[in-house]
């Protein structure tokens, strides 16, 4: 990236502006992979789509290097919004190739007093851009608390605040957020989406087979939730110095070996859900001529037991659970005896069960098979086990975080949620604690009421039991003779049946007991069945 | 994917007065008429003791795995004790009542607790609901015995009697 010298200075013209700075993720990987074949994309893609859409953007490409560019913009919002266009055209360039052939920006904006040259641009201004790019994920935007602030309110975004971070060689910390794209399309297309309904279902009639699949991937862009902008922080405190500090020369290091990569900052943004290729393989920046990051301290505080986290934008939204022991199982029937004592550690779990609008985005991704129809908030259903596995495999791949099934007895830990009763909420069955045969309220056979219709149990979790019956990654055993103590998944090589919990709102009530245990072929599909993920901690 | 089409117009029929689909929306699958299911083991009226196999008849159709659409295949569906008649245009329930042989299974094991019960067979199309007509076996009733109470003399194996 450019250095700072003095002699620019001189008879250089200032200016703010807003510079974005774009380089690949695993460029030499990629290169190492199919060096002409890489190039040739990349010439292809920056030909057909960055340099017209930094254009349209009223931009100007600055430069290029061997796998980034540089431009410059008049509007912080201009260059914002051409961020995200890039990385989503690039996400759509991506899909129709393997993983290992993706390529992936990093993208940093910053606004910053900066130093003009005819075929260049200095100052720290680019250099804290620089290393904005250097630290968001691939396919990920992020910026500065300078841009923020000017496009807060006009770009309809979801911004997720990572704190103020000292970067490397700049004086003062920088204030930075991710940038979530495009929550406004998402409000959109929900307010329309009766119109879409209607329009999806004409392609249907149009064209049967594949007009199915059409309705299906355009209901996915319904499903992510808007997330409101977050709170502007008090002070912009990014401003470029007139006099910027001299900047030393770039170290073009990769990372030095030994150090461990750096696990993406807080997980993937999904802009169109991405499958992301394993963290690891995106942490040696390559080429990149910018310093190596310092391996990234979380940007999450510690966080308390009970409290909410959500790993990125339409991820599901996960409760973190304390650990702690349990008298798992029952006497009232053979399959949950013997009662034993459970030891679970703190672990997160889904607040509800997966829903379609969550389940179609990894269906867009490719990374899952059944596509689902339906209310985006209604839970997934029709899925098989092996289905449930291909979401978290998903899931743990955007977002670089531990995602899996639950075990059965993490599933009753929480389902109990510190209880000893039948029920959650008591011995016997009360009206609108849930949904299910005989358990009073209103009651549809035909579909599973929208998550979170009925009460949280104590730990804030919603539709344990009386939504679908949820699977858990055990395999499954007629009783628990023999069963784990320590919370983890009872499981068999060739396991043929796994273990659904919580009973469906198509069973009566003793299927909403905490203990209620019930088993399905793996491999198939009931639509009463689905599932929540949980998550290491 | 006759089905899908099938699915998907009944989809634009309810599409503008519902926001998603009930899946009952849908026709139930035909089946030949001369096909048939019934179960080979036990009799009807077997007085068993312990553990016993069933084992599942098809005759005039295929068996296949739930979620295959291919014409005259069906999955069986194993009713233990249940006394409500079969809604045709729900998918077969599942619970401690309803077994379901998803994988294509064609015989089981039971454990029943002493006494009476009935058993029987239905078959299910690639969403597990019933086809049209309906095909159910008999039902059947077999009498699980209680578990001999008195003390036996030391088990000596078939050879030796």
């Amino acid at each position: 990236m450019p250095g700072e010298s003095t002699s620019h200075v001189i008879g250089s013209p200032r200016r703010l502006a807003a510079i974005l700075a774009a380089d690949i993720a695993g460029y030499s990987r990629l290169m190492g992979f199919d060096e002409e074949g890489t190039l040739a994309r990349l010439k292809r893609h920056r030909r057909e789509m960055i340099e017209p859409t930094i254009q349209e953007h009223f931009g100007r490409l600055i430069k290029t290097t061997g796998d980034g560019f540089l431009a410059m913009f008049d509007s912080p919002l201009e260059a914002v919004r051409c961020a995200i266009v890039i990385q989503q055209s690039m996400a759509a360039r991506n899909t129709s190739l393997p993983p290992e052939q993706w390529i992936r920006y990093r993208i940093g904006v910053n606004l910053g007093d900066v130093i003009v040259d005819p075929d260049d641009v200095y100052g720290d201004g680019v250099n804290i851009a620089a290393r904005l790019e250097n630290m968001a994920d691939p396919g990920g935007v992020y910026i500065s608390g300078g841009v923020y602030e000017q496009i807060k309110n006009k770009l309809v975004c979801g911004y997720q605040s990572l704190g103020d971070e000292k970067l490397k060689n700049i004086t003062d910390p920088v204030r930075i957020y991710r940038v979530l794209p495009d929550p406004a399309a998402v409000s959109r297309a929900t307010h329309a989406r009766w119109k879409r309904v209607a329009a999806s279902l004409v392609a249907v009639l149009a064209a049967a087979g594949a007009g199915s699949y059409v309705l299906l991937s355009q209901r996915s862009a319904v499903a992510p939730e808007v997330v409101a902008s977050q709170p502007a922080p008090a002070t912009a405190q990014l401003q470029a110095s007139p006099a910027p500090p001299p900047e030393p020369a770039p170290q073009a290091t990769a990372n030095p070996p030994g150090l461990p990569p750096p696990p993406p900052p807080l997980s993937g943004v999904l802009p169109i859900p991405i499958p992301q290729a394993a963290p690891a393989a995106t942490a040696p920046a390559g080429n990149t001529q910018v310093a190596a990051v310092p391996p990234p301290q979380p940007f999450s505080k510690p966080a308390e037991s009970g409290t909410s986290l959500r790993d990125c934008q339409g991820c599901p939204e996960l409760v973190r659970l304390p650990g702690g022991s349990f008298r798992m199982g029952s006497s009232e029937d053979p399959s949950e005896a013997p009662a034993h004592l459970v030891r679970v550690t703190a672990f997160a779990l889904g607040r509800y069960p997966v829903t379609v609008g969550e389940w179609n985005q990894c269906v867009a991704a490719n990374a899952c098979t059944a596509a689902l129809e339906g209310n985006a908030a209604a839970p997934a259903r029709n899925l098989s086990w092996a289905d449930a596995k291909q979401f978290v495999a998903w899931l743990s791949n955007s977002t670089g975080q531990n995602y899996r099934l639950p075990s059965e007895a993490e599933w009753e830990y929480a389902a109990r949620a510190g209880t000893t009763s039948r029920y959650w909420w008591g011995e016997k069955v009360v009206p609108k604690m849930a949904s299910c045969k005989g358990c009073g309220g209103a009651y549809d056979p035909r579909q599973p009421a929208p998550v979170g219709s009925f009460p949280a149990n104590p730990l804030g979790l919603h539709d344990l039991v009386g939504s679908v019956a949820q699977w858990v990654e055990d395999c499954w055993h007629p009783n628990y003779t023999g069963a784990p103590a320590d919370g983890s998944a009872w499981t068999e090589p060739n396991c043929r049946e796994n273990v659904l919990r919580g009973g469906s709102w198509r069973n009566d009530a003793s299927y909403a007991r905490s203990a209620s245990r019930a088993y399905y072929d793996s491999g198939v599909r009931y639509p009463a069945h689905g599932f929540r993920v949980a998550r290491s901690l | 994917m006759h089905a899908s089409a099938r699915q998907g117009m009944i989809a634009a029929a309810f599409a503008i007065g519902a926001c998603w689909i009930p899946w009952e929306a849908q026709a139930q699958t035909p089946a030949p008429a001369d096909a048939s299911v019934y179960i080979i083991y036990p009799r009807d009226g077997q007085r068993i003791r312990g553990g016993f196999p069933v084992r599942f008849g098809l005759r005039n159709m295929g068996v296949t795995h739930a979620g295959d659409k291919t014409p005259n295949m069906g999955h069986h569906h194993l009713l233990v004790d249940v006394d409500e008649t079969i809604d045709p245009n729900e998918p077969i329930p599942t619970d401690k009542q309803h077994l379901h042989f998803g994988a294509g299974q064609t015989e089981t094991r039971l454990d029943l607790p002493p006494g009476k019960h009935t058993l029987q067979l239905v078959l299910g199309d690639a969403d597990h609901k019933p086809f049209a007509p309906l095909l159910a076996s008999k039902k059947i009733t077999v009498t699980v015995l209680p578990p001999r109470t008195r003390i036996k003399p030391p088990q000596t194996s078939r050879a030796e009697r």
